[in-house]
C-alpha cells in the first residue's frame, strides 16, 4: 500500500478553503454541552442531612460540612467534578449540573446554609432514628461500620446494641445496610 | 576528533507538551550521547493511596494523567478487583473497552498531531485535532467529561449507554473512518512526511527487547506484542490481531499508530454489536488484601498497575509502571547517531507522557 | 482471564543468576518496584520480567533490610537505570553500582526517602 505521492494533501487544503469553519464562535454563539455534562455540583440543601459522607469521599477535600451551623460548603476551585459526592449521598440531595464555574482571580469557599426548621415538626423524609428489633439482630456490627457519624455501638459478646441519638443524623445507611432487615427507621 | 559540545533541550521546548529535560553530547550536529532527567512536576500520587481509601482512590488513579486516564482507572479497578474476587458484569467489560478504544482512538489523534506540529505541517496538525473533537464529543455525550471520564469504579462502571447512545458511536466510527482516509493517505504517502521519518531512529526486534521497549515502539520494530491479547475485559471476545511494523524506523511507528486507529474502529464496531444486556456493576463488600500484577495495554504501551492490599479500607502499595518509564531508555538508545534537527520528531514517536511517568 | 502471571520468591545468592539467565533467554525487564514493609525496617524488591511470545510475566521477588546493599542490574539490563533511581531516591534502597547513578537527583525532591515507611 505504500508510495511516493506529491500533493496528497491538496485536496484536503482546497476543500478547507470552502468549508465553515470546525469551531465556534463562542462567546458570542453558545456552547452546547451536553445532557450529563459534569459541570458543577448543586445542592438541595433543604434535604441535606448534613452527615458529611461527601466530606469524608471528596478526594479532593473541596467540600466542607458543619452539623451544629447547618452549613455545607464547596470550593469551586478545588472541586475535581468526580462526581463521587454525588454517589455517596443518601439522600440524593447533590446533583451534577451543566455549565462550568466561572474564572475568578483567587479560591473561594461558597456557603449554603441550611434553613431553620421549627423543632417540633419531625422530618417527614428521613422518617426519624433507627430502631433495632431484638428478635431479629445477629449483632454482625455492620451497621455499625457503615454509619457516618459512628453513633452506634454493637458488642458482638455482650449482644448490646447502642445508639448514640446526639450523633445520629438520621440517614437511613444503617436500616438499608442491615442484613436481617432487622433496623427499621422510627420517628 | 570533532569537538564535542552539550546543548541542553527542555524542560521548556516547542515540541514538548510536557517538562522533560535532556543533554544531548553533540560531536558536530550528530548526536554521540543523551542523557535523560525528569522530575518538574513530580506529585508523589503512588504515596496518596495510604491516605485515601481504595474505593475514592480510583478518581486519583485517573487523575495521573489526562490523555490515559480512562486505562488508569481500569488498570487500578481490574487488579483491586482481581485481588478481592469480584467478577465484574459483562456488560461493565464492554463498554470499558469501548471507552477504552475510544481513548486510544483520541490519544492517537493526538499523537498524529503532534507529529504533523514537530514536522512543521501546520494543517495536518490541525485537521487531525478536528477529528479527535468528534471522538471527545463522544466522551462528553456518554460519561458527562471530556478526558476525565470517572466513570470506572470498584465492581463495574458508574454510568450505562443507552441504544440511542451507542447508535451515535457508531455513527462516529464510520465518520471517522471516512475522515481518516485523507489523513491516512497523506501520513503514509507524501513525499515529504516521508522524507521526515524513513529511516530516521531504526531500531532492530532485538535491541528493542534489550532496551524494554513497549507499545507502539516494540511492535514497530516487528514484535508483535499487545498485551490485549491476553483477553481483560471484553477482549476476549472480540477478534483482535496486535499490529506491526517491520522497519523499525519513525515511519514505522507512525505506521503502527495509524493501522491501530482503524483496529479500534473495527473492535469499537464489533464490542457495540456484542454488547450485552445487564447490570452495570456489583455491589463490593469488605476489603483487598493480597497483592497483583496487572497488565493492560494503553495507547502509549504496556502499563503495569501493581496494587499490595492488608485487609484494611487503605492501600499499602500502589504502584503504576507507565508506557513511557520503559520507553526513556530506548529513547536514549534511538538519539545516539542521529542529527540534531531530528531529536524533536524522535522523542515524539516514543509519545512522551511525562505527567504518567512521575505521578 | 489466564493471566500467565506468577511472583517467585528469591534469595539473595540466587538473584544474580536468575537474572543472567533471564537475559540469556531474552526476557524483556518490564517494572522494578520496592515497597517498604514491616514499618520500614525491611523492603521487598519486585523485578519483572516478560516473555513476548507466550505473554508469560515472571515477578522475581526478593527481600532485603533496610541497610543491606543490593547490587543493580544495569550491567545485565541498562534500561533498568531509571525505576532503580525511582526506588533508590523515593524509597531509599541502597542499590549500588548503578550505571548513570543520578544520586538522588532524579526527582529533585527536598525530603529523603519520602515513600518510606515511618516506624
Amino acid at each position: 500500500m505504500e508510495k511516493t505521492k506529491i500533493f496528497t494533501y491538496a485536496g484536503t487544503v482546497l476543500k478547507n478553503l470552502f468549508r465553515k469553519p470546525a469551531t465556534i464562535q463562542y462567546p458570542f454563539q453558545p456552547a452546547d454541552y451536553p445532557e450529563r455534562m459534569r459541570g458543577h455540583i448543586e445542592i438541595d440543601i433543604e434535604d441535606c442531612i448534613s452527615c458529611g459522607l461527601c466530606m469524608r469521599a471528596c478526594p479532593s477535600s473541596a467540600l466542607k460540612v458543619d452539623r451544629k451551623a447547618g452549613t455545607w460548603e464547596i470550593n469551586r476551585f478545588d472541586c475535581v467534578q468526580c462526581g463521587y459526592c454525588v454517589s455517596v449521598c443518601p439522600k440524593k440531595c447533590l446533583m451534577m449540573k451543566k455549565g462550568y464555574t466561572a474564572p475568578e482571580t483567587g479560591k473561594s469557599w461558597e456557603t449554603y446554609k441550611k434553613p431553620e426548621q421549627p423543632k417540633t415538626e419531625p422530618s417527614a423524609a428521613a422518617g426519624g432514628k433507627p430502631a433495632m428489633d431484638p428478635e431479629k439482630c445477629v449483632y454482625c456490627t455492620l451497621c455499625a461500620k457503615k454509619c457516618p457519624q459512628g453513633a452506634i455501638e454493637v458488642d458482638r459478646k455482650e449482644k448490646t446494641w447502642k445508639l448514640d441519638s446526639e450523633k445520629c443524623v438520621e440517614c437511613g445507611l444503617c436500616a438499608s445496610s442491615c442484613p436481617k432487615k432487622a433496623i427499621e427507621m422510627k420517628g | 576528533m570533532a569537538k564535542r559540545s552539550i546543548v541542553p533541550f527542555g524542560p521548556q521546548h516547542p515540541v514538548l507538551p510536557e517538562p522533560v529535560h535532556l543533554d544531548l553530547v553533540l560531536e558536530d550536529e550528530t548526536v554521540v550521547g543523551a542523557i535523560p532527567s525528569i522530575g518538574f512536576i513530580h506529585r508523589g500520587l503512588e504515596k496518596l493511596v495510604e491516605k485515601k481509601d481504595f474505593k475514592q482512590y480510583v478518581y486519583i488513579a485517573e487523575r495521573v494523567c489526562g490523555i490515559c486516564s480512562v486505562g488508569h482507572g481500569m488498570g487500578y479497578c481490574e487488579s483491586v478487583e482481581h485481588i478481592m474476587g469480584v467478577e465484574v458484569p459483562a456488560r461493565a467489560d464492554y463498554l470499558r473497552t469501548i471507552w477504552m478504544e475510544l481513548s486510544r482512538l483520541h490519544s492517537h489523534l493526538l499523537w498524529l498531531g503532534l507529529l504533523a506540529d514537530a514536522m512543521g505541517f501546520e494543517s495536518l496538525f490541525m485537521d487531525s485535532w478536528r477529528i479527535r473533537e468528534k471522538v471527545l464529543s463522544m466522551f462528553e455525550k456518554t460519561t458527562g467529561s471530556r478526558l476525565i471520564l470517572s466513570v470506572t469504579c470498584v465492581g463495574g462502571v458508574l454510568k450505562d449507554m443507552d441504544s440511542s447512545m451507542l447508535k451515535e458511536i457508531l455513527y462516529t466510527v464510520e465518520e471517522l473512518r471516512k475522515d481518516m482516509k485523507p489523513i491516512i493517505d497523506t501520513f503514509l504517502n507524501d513525499y515529504t512526511v516521508q522524507s521526515r521519518l524513513k529511516g530516521l531512529g531504526v531500531m532492530t526486534r532485538e535491541q528493542a527487547i534489550a532496551a524494554g521497549a513497549v507499545g507502539p515502539m516494540l511492535r514497530g520494530s516487528g514484535e508483535p506484542y499487545d498485551v490485549r491479547a491476553l483477553g481483560y475485559a471484553a477482549y476476549k471476545d472480540l477478534t483482535f490481531e496486535p499490529v506491526i511494523a517491520t522497519s523499525g524506523d519513525a515511519y514505522a511507528r507512525c505506521e503502527v499508530r495509524l493501522k491501530e486507529i482503524l483496529q479500534s474502529l473495527d473492535l469499537l464496531r464489533e464490542a457495540i454489536e456484542k454488547i450485552p444486556e445487564g447490570p452495570i456493576s456489583i455491589p463490593v463488600k469488605g476489603n483487598p488484601s493480597g497483592e497483583y500484577f496487572m497488565r493492560i495495554e494503553q495507547p502509549r504501551g504496556e502499563a503495569i498497575y501493581y496494587v499490595k492490599g492488608n485487609g484494611t479500607k487503605f492501600l499499602d502499595r500502589f504502584r503504576l509502571r507507565t508506557p513511557t518509564t520503559s520507553n526513556i531508555p530506548p529513547m536514549v538508545d534511538m538519539l545516539k547517531g542521529c542529527q540534531l534537527a531530528d531529536v524533536p520528531v524522535l522523542i515524539l514517536t516514543i509519545d512522551p507522557c511525562v505527567s504518567c511517568t512521575e505521578r | 482471564m489466564d493471566d500467565r502471571n506468577e511472583i517467585r520468591k528469591i534469595t539473595m545468592a540466587e538473584f544474580f543468576p536468575i537474572i543472567v539467565r533471564m537475559k540469556e533467554e531474552n526476557w524483556r525487564l518490564v517494572q522494578i518496584c520496592a515497597v517498604s514493609v514491616d514499618d520500614g525496617k525491611r523492603y521487598e524488591m519486585s523485578y519483572s520480567f516478560c516473555n513476548d511470545e507466550d505473554y508469560h510475566m515472571i515477578t522475581l521477588r526478593i527481600e532485603i533490610d533496610e541497610n543491606e546493599e543490593i547490587a543493580s542490574i544495569t550491567q545485565l539490563y541498562p534500561c533498568a537505570f531509571i525505576q532503580e533511581n525511582e526506588a533508590a531516591e523515593l524509597f531509599g534502597v541502597k542499590i549500588v553500582h548503578i550505571n548513570m547513578d543520578y544520586q538522588n537527583k532524579l526527582y529533585r525532591i527536598d525530603t529523603e526517602a519520602p515513600f518510606k515507611k515511618k516506624g
